[in-house]
């Protein structure tokens, strides 16, 4: 829980302000992190439940190493598709 | 809708990690060895840190941050037993401490005159593992009321530990907990561990734990 807790700020820091509406947060996850994805992805699913992120989906995106790091936001800003 | 990603890649501990070595550096800077206490809840931290402030407070100057995530009881505990502040850091729910916590509480300890720092960890085996605080080393505190395979369960903890305190060594003979499987699972998990067996209770054990503590602090300055 305190790892995807981290990941929310990071992703709050990360929206600043104007805060968009986030959509998917994207978590690289390495082979040899020590971490359990799928405790991981349940702790990320509590966390983003609740405002200011309700409604934003987790995206674990396995990979080697011992990386664990977020690698992307998806947000919707309410703009139109050109 | 229209989605835009945006780019991050940011690693997830690294404002911990870079607080946590602004906490390694300001303890260098005034020779002061802090261990990171850390263990299931109930395994005998408090207890084992008050045997150790009652027997080393005179010859050590040793400060003490306590973790918890309510109430700053084990902090009034320990407190009877030094005259030093014991900070006490209450996490409102989280289930470690940060090294933001422990660089805010050392703003409280006089580092000039502390030669040993313990942080009593949140009581927990899964994640104080991966929030460095800016310590010298991690012990993990094991119960023998625990089961000999909590190495096992919880590897990630044993792996970043250079030592674990085997715990309540006086209840063995009421305990169905095999030592030599529990010492192997925690050798298994990191053959580097060393092993101290204590009972805070009776007191066995903790000579050597004292011993441990004296070689860990750094030799006072003499120069000048």
């Amino acid at each position: 829980m305190s790892l995807a807790m981290e990941i929310a700020r990071i992703a709050e820091v990360k929206l600043g302000d104007a805060a968009p509406q986030l959509v998917t947060v994207a978590v690289d996850v390495g082979d040899t992190a020590g971490v359990e994805v799928s405790s991981l992805e349940f702790c990320l699913e509590a966390v983003f439940a609740t405002p200011p992120f309700a409604g934003a989906k987790p995206h674990i995106v396995r990979c080697a190493g011992d990386v664990l790091r977020v690698a992307y936001l998806e947000v919707d800003d309410g703009r139109t598709d050109d | 809708m229209a989605v835009r990603t945006i780019e991050v890649r940011e690693r997830v501990m690294a404002r911990n990690n870079e607080i946590a070595a602004e906490v390694r550096s300001r303890l260098a800077a005034h020779g002061v060895t802090a261990i990171n206490l850390v263990s299931s809840p109930g395994s005998g931290k408090t207890t084992l840190l008050e045997r150790t402030l009652t027997a080393l407070g005179e010859e050590i100057d040793i400060a003490v941050i306590t973790g918890d995530v309510q109430t700053q009881n084990d902090a009034d505990r320990l407190a009877a037993h030094t005259p030093r502040v014991v900070s006490a850091v209450v996490t409102n729910g989280a289930c470690h401490l940060d090294a933001l916590q422990v660089l805010t509480a050392i703003d409280e300890i006089e580092l000039e005159r502390t030669r040993l720092l313990f942080v009593e960890n949140v009581g927990n085996l899964v994640c104080p593992a991966s929030w460095d605080l800016g310590e010298k080393e991690m012990i993990v505190l094991f119960a023998v009321t625990e089961g000999e395979d909590k190495p096992l369960k919880y590897p990630k903890m044993f792996e970043k530990a250079r030592r674990v305190v085997m715990t309540k060594i006086d209840l063995l003979p009421h305990v169905p907990f095999d030592m030599d499987r529990a010492v192997a699972n925690a050798l298994s998990v990191n053959p580097e561990l060393e092993v101290i067996r204590v009972s805070a209770l009776t007191g066995q054990g903790l000579a050597e734990w004292f011993d441990f503590l004296r070689n860990s602090v750094l030799p006072v300055s003499t120069s000048g």
